[in-house]
């Protein structure tokens, strides 16, 4: 049911839309500042040790050990599976039972013994002749000047140049939403 | 001294898992960074098992002190860390009061290479207690390699059509779209900083 009339309520422009954009990336980014995590090495022990608890519930072999890489600098860190680039399945993928395949790339910078999220993306490859083919979860490190196309966290549902927004998720939730929800869903 | 099986800290962790409760292993730390790989196993060991893991010292505790901190709490995974001052006394001491040291979590005896002699010598029962699980604490497995960034680097190049050069020159003048890619690119290619 509509709301009670407001003065511009029906004039919705796409200045304003693109002014609550700009909020929700700003909550966004406020979330990114309270976030905080082990040091690289233990967030790589955390997810192996995540992959490895779910390869053992599958009937796809998938070795995490050896998918996982870490890269360190004074810098930053990055820890990705699989390829950066999805052009078809590979044995660097992790490869669930139902025909979908993931790859990511997180990246880390050390704070004061513990680490905080720079940028992820996951790339859930859905199994051929499935719509959509694919689903990427974003986080952009840092603001777009044109937060309402893309914007700071957000979801490819299928489409390179779609962007939906949606709430931050730390890299476990992320990997919870696609074991638990994407893959049970196909 | 007889070969021992060298595995990463993510195996051994696994097979501390595998055993089950309150097992007892050894670890011998690598020839170089013992300090690391113990933070690493213990980092190990706080994954897998789902526990939490601390380290507690041989040489300096005192046998009651150390009974009482296996016991409170008794059902963390514990790194007890012999070093090079555990003297074929203490070992001895350690060899007698060790069904005083039971618990419920799992021990690991963080031994140097060295120490695997003392250990066999002079306290028997906890030696046969561990019977073959003895490894060698191996380096991480998970760092990527030299062939691998570049092949990354590769990758991202023929993706975006651009250069390394380019993607810093960019990044530098603040031209760069915040996207992961460009991240994970900036950091393969060592330059975090602009990040």
């Amino acid at each position: 049911m509509a709301g009670p009339y407001r003065q511009g309520r029906l004039g919705v422009t796409l200045e304003r839309a693109r002014a609550h954009a700009e909020g929700l990336d700003s909550r966004t980014h406020d979330e990114i500042q309270q976030l905080r995590f082990g040091r690289p090495h233990e967030v790589l022990s955390e997810i192996r040790a995540y992959l490895l608890r779910r390869s053992e519930e599958m009937n796809t072999k998938n070795n995490p050990i050896k998918l996982l890489r870490l890269r360190q600098t004074d810098e930053a860190a990055l820890i990705v599976l699989g390829p950066a680039i999805d052009k078809g399945p590979t044995p660097e993928h992790f490869h669930f039972d139902s025909g979908a395949r993931l790859s990511f790339g997180l990246t880390l910078r050390g704070v004061d013994g513990a680490s905080k999220l720079v940028s992820f993306r996951y790339h859930y490859q859905l199994p051929a002749n499935r719509t959509p083919e694919f689903l990427r979860f974003d986080l952009n490190d840092a603001p777009d000047a044109d937060p309402l196309s893309e914007p700071r966290c957000h979801l490819h549902p299928g489409l390179e140049k779609v962007r939906i927004p949606f709430s931050l998720h730390d890299p476990f939730e992320i990997l919870d939403r696609i074991f638990f929800v994407l893959e049970k869903g196909l | 001294m007889p070969e021992f099986l060298s595995q990463p800290s993510v195996e051994i962790a696994r097979r501390l898992e595998l055993r089950g409760g309150n097992a007892w292993i050894a670890v011998l730390s690598p020839p170089g960074g013992p300090a690391l790989a113990l933070d690493e196993l213990r980092t190990e060991l706080r994954s897998i098992l789902q526990i939490s893991a601390r380290v507690l010292p041989l040489g300096t505790a005192t046998f009651e002190g150390l009974r009482e901190a296996l016991q409170q709490p008794n059902d963390d995974a514990v790194l007890l860390s012999a070093g090079a001052d555990l003297t074929p006394e203490k070992w001895s001491s350690l060899d007698i009061m060790r069904s005083a040291l039971e618990r419920t979590g799992p021990v690991i005896l963080w031994l140097a290479p060295n120490d695997v002699a003392n250990l066999t010598q002079f306290a028997p029962n906890i030696r046969s207690f561990i019977g073959g699980s003895i490894f060698i604490a191996a380096p991480d497995g998970g760092i990527m390699t030299e062939e691998d960034r570049q092949r990354r680097v590769k990758e991202l190049e023929k993706q975006y059509q651009l250069t390394n050069g380019e993607i810093v020159r960019r990044a530098e003048s603040k031209q760069l779209p915040p996207e992961p890619h460009f991240v994970e690119w900036l950091v393969l290619i060592g330059r975090g900083d602009l990040v």
